[in-house]
C-alpha cells in the first residue's frame, strides 16, 4: 500500500517536472500551454475568491438531484421489468436502444420542452444515468439465485419484505456497478450540458476560460472536475465495493 | 403430525409425462426423526419439496396437523443441500432473519441468536460473513438459523453430502444431540443409508422411478448413535439388500464417498 502512494508520488512529481521543462523550453507561447505553476495560482484564487467553489456547488446540486430521481426511476423501472413480463418485452427493448444514445443528444429536446433552465440540464443528467441503472437493476434482481428468494420465503418473507431483506441485497453486486457507471455518465451528461449553454457550474468555467483566453482557468477547471469526479469514485463506491467485498468474500488478491 | 395420503406428483418434459412419485401414503409422528434413502433422483427431494410446500402434488394430498398444505411457511423449515445462507449477513445476522421476520426486538433477537449459536458451538464466530467458514460451519449456522425460528418440522434435504468423513461424523453426533434436546420432528433425505440408520427413528426406502414406498425399517438402537456402530450394520444389510436394482448404484456413491476420506 505505501509502495503504491509512493510511486504514485513520483510518477505526478515527474509528470509536473516534464510540464514545466516543456514550458521552459518555450515552444509554445505561454497563453496556449501555460505553466504547472499559474495554474496552480488560477485554481487558489478561483478557490479563495469562490467563484470555483460556487461553480462547484452548482453542478453538485445539479448531478445530486439528476442522479437521485435515476436511481430512484431506474430501481423502479428495473423493478417492473423484472415483475411483469409485459413490461420487459416493451420497456426492456426501448431502455436497451436508449442506451445507446448519447445523452446529450437529449439537450436540443429538453432545451424545447424546458426552455434555457435548470429543468433541462437536469433532464439531461437523468437520460445519462437512468437506462444504465435501470438495466443494472433489471439484471442485478434477475440474476438473484433461486435459492435466496427459496430460503427467505421459507423463514416467512414475502412481497415487499422479500424484495427488501433478501432480493435488493442479493443483487447489490450487480447494482452497485451500474450505479457507479451511472454515476459517471451522469457527470459526462452534466458537464456536456454545462459546457453548451449558459449555465453557471464547472462546464460554464470551463467555457467562460475559452472565451477569455485563459488557458490556466481552463486547465484549473478541467483538473477540479476530474478531481471530483476521482474523489467519488474512491471515497464513495469504493468504499461501497470494498465493504462489499469483504462481506461475500469475493476479494481478488493477485 | 404429517399424512401423506396417497400422494403421485408427475412433470412434464419434453418426452411426454414423467411420473416421479406414485401412491406414497406415509405418517410422520410428532417428534419422530424419519430417514428417507433411495436412489439418487428416485424423487425424494421431490416429496421434501412437497411437504415444504416449495412444489405442488399433481394428486393426493398432504395434510400437516390434520390441515392441507397451502404453500411456504416457517413452520416446515428447509435445510437445502446448498443451505441458502445470506453472504450479505454476518452469522449472528442470518440467525437472526427469521426472527426480525417476526417482528421481534432486537434483543430478543439477539438473545435467541446467541442461544442457537451456543448450542450449534458457533458463538465466537457470530461476526463472522460466511465465506469465511468451513463447510461445517455453515452448516451448523444452517442449523442454528432453522431451529431459531422454532419450526415444528426440520426438513433437510441431503445436507451432508458435501462434507468430508470427519466434519459428516461430528455433525451426526451434534443433530442427534441437538434433536433430543428440542424434540423437533425431523424429516432427513440421503442416499447415503448408513447416515440414515445412524440418524434415524424409522429409515423408509424409495424405489427408483417412479418412487413407491418400498419398506420402512424401525430402528430401535441406543443414541447417540455413530455412523461405525456395529449395531447398526444389521438393518443396513437389509436396507441394501431392500434396494436390489438401485444397490449398484448406491454401491459407486458409497464407494465414491469412502474415495473422498
Amino acid at each position: 500500500m505505501q509502495k503504491k502512494i509512493i510511486r504514485q508520488i513520483i510518477f505526478y512529481f515527474f509528470l509536473l517536472i516534464l510540464w514545466e521543462a516543456l514550458v521552459l523550453l518555450k515552444l509554445w507561447p505561454e497563453y496556449v500551454f501555460p505553466s504547472p505553476l499559474k495554474v496552480f495560482a488560477t485554481l487558489i484564487s478561483g478557490l479563495s475568491d469562490s467563484s470555483f467553489l460556487i461553480a462547484i456547488g452548482i453542478s453538485l446540486k445539479r448531478i445530486f438531484i439528476g442522479y437521485g430521481i435515476s436511481i430512484v426511476l431506474g430501481g423502479m423501472m428495473g423493478m417492473l421489468m423484472c415483475k411483469y413480463k409485459l413490461v420487459n418485452d416493451t420497456l426492456g427493448g426501448l431502455v436497451l436502444g436508449l442506451q445507446t444514445l448519447p445523452s446529450i443528444c437529449w439537450l436540443p429536446l429538453a432545451l424545447l420542452w424546458f426552455g434555457l433552465n435548470e429543468k433541462a440540464i437536469i433532464f439531461v443528467v437523468i437520460m445519462g444515468a437512468l437506462f444504465s441503472i435501470t438495466i443494472a437493476f433489471d439484471s442485478g434482481i434477475r440474476n438473484v439465485p433461486r435459492l435466496y428468494i427459496k430460503a427467505g420465503k421459507n423463514m416467512g418473507a414475502r412481497n415487499m419484505t422479500l424484495f427488501w431483506e433478501v432480493m435488493l441485497p442479493a443483487a447489490l453486486p450487480v447494482i452497485i456497478p451500474g450505479l457507479k457507471q451511472g454515476w459517471a455518465f451522469a457527470w459526462r451528461s452534466l458537464m456536456a450540458g454545462e459546457l453548451l449553454f449558459v449555465s453557471m457550474g464547472l462546464g460554464y468555467l470551463l467555457m467562460m476560460g475559452r472565451e477569455l483566453n485563459d488557458m490556466s482557468q481552463v486547465i484549473a477547471v478541467m483538473l477540479s472536475i476530474a478531481l471530483i469526479s476521482i474523489l467519488v469514485d474512491k471515497l464513495v463506491f469504493g468504499q461501497i465495493e470494498r465493504n462489499m467485498r469483504r462481506k461475500w468474500g469475493t476479494e481478488i488478491s493477485i | 403430525m404429517i399424512e401423506i395420503c396417497d400422494l403421485s406428483k408427475s412433470f412434464k418434459g419434453r418426452n411426454g409425462e414423467l411420473a416421479v412419485l406414485q401412491n406414497i401414503n406415509l405418517e410422520i409422528k410428532n417428534g419422530e426423526f424419519l430417514c428417507i434413502v433411495g436412489p439418487s433422483g428416485c424423487g425424494k427431494t421431490t416429496l421434501m419439496n412437497i411437504i415444504a410446500g416449495l412444489d405442488l402434488a399433481t394428486s393426493g394430498k398432504v395434510l400437516h396437523k390434520g390441515k392441507l398444505i397451502e404453500g411456504i411457511s416457517p413452520e416446515r423449515l428447509v435445510i437445502f443441500q446448498d443451505l441458502g445462507l445470506f453472504p450479505w449477513l454476518t452469522v449472528q445476522k442470518n440467525v437472526e432473519f427469521g426472527l426480525k421476520l417476526k417482528k421481534l426486538s432486537p434483543k430478543e433477537r439477539q438473545e435467541i441468536a446467541l442461544e442457537y449459536l451456543d448450542m450449534v458451538n458457533l458463538i465466537h464466530f457470530k461476526d463472522a460473513y460466511i465465506h469465511e467458514l468451513s463447510g461445517g460451519m455453515k452448516q451448523r449456522v444452517a442449523l442454528a438459523r432453522a431451529l431459531a425460528i422454532n419450526p415444528e418440522i426440520l426438513l433437510m434435504d441431503e445436507p451432508f453430502a458435501a462434507l468430508d468423513a470427519q466434519t459428516r461424523d461430528m455433525l451426526h453426533m451434534e443433530l442427534q444431540k441437538i434433536w433430543a434436546k428440542t424434540k423437533k420432528t425431523i424429516i432427513f433425505v440421503t442416499h447415503n443409508v448408513r447416515e440414515a440408520v445412524c440418524l434415524g427413528d424409522r429409515v423408509i426406502v424409495f424405489s427408483s422411478l417412479p418412487a413407491v414406498i418400498k419398506s420402512s425399517f424401525a430402528v430401535n438402537l441406543e443414541r447417540p448413535r455413530r455412523i461405525e456402530d456395529y449395531g447398526l450394520m444389521e438393518i443396513v444389510r437389509q436396507i441394501l439388500a431392500e434396494l436390489q436394482f438401485e444397490i449398484q448404484k448406491v454401491f459407486e456413491e458409497e464407494f465414491d464417498a469412502k474415495e473422498n476420506n
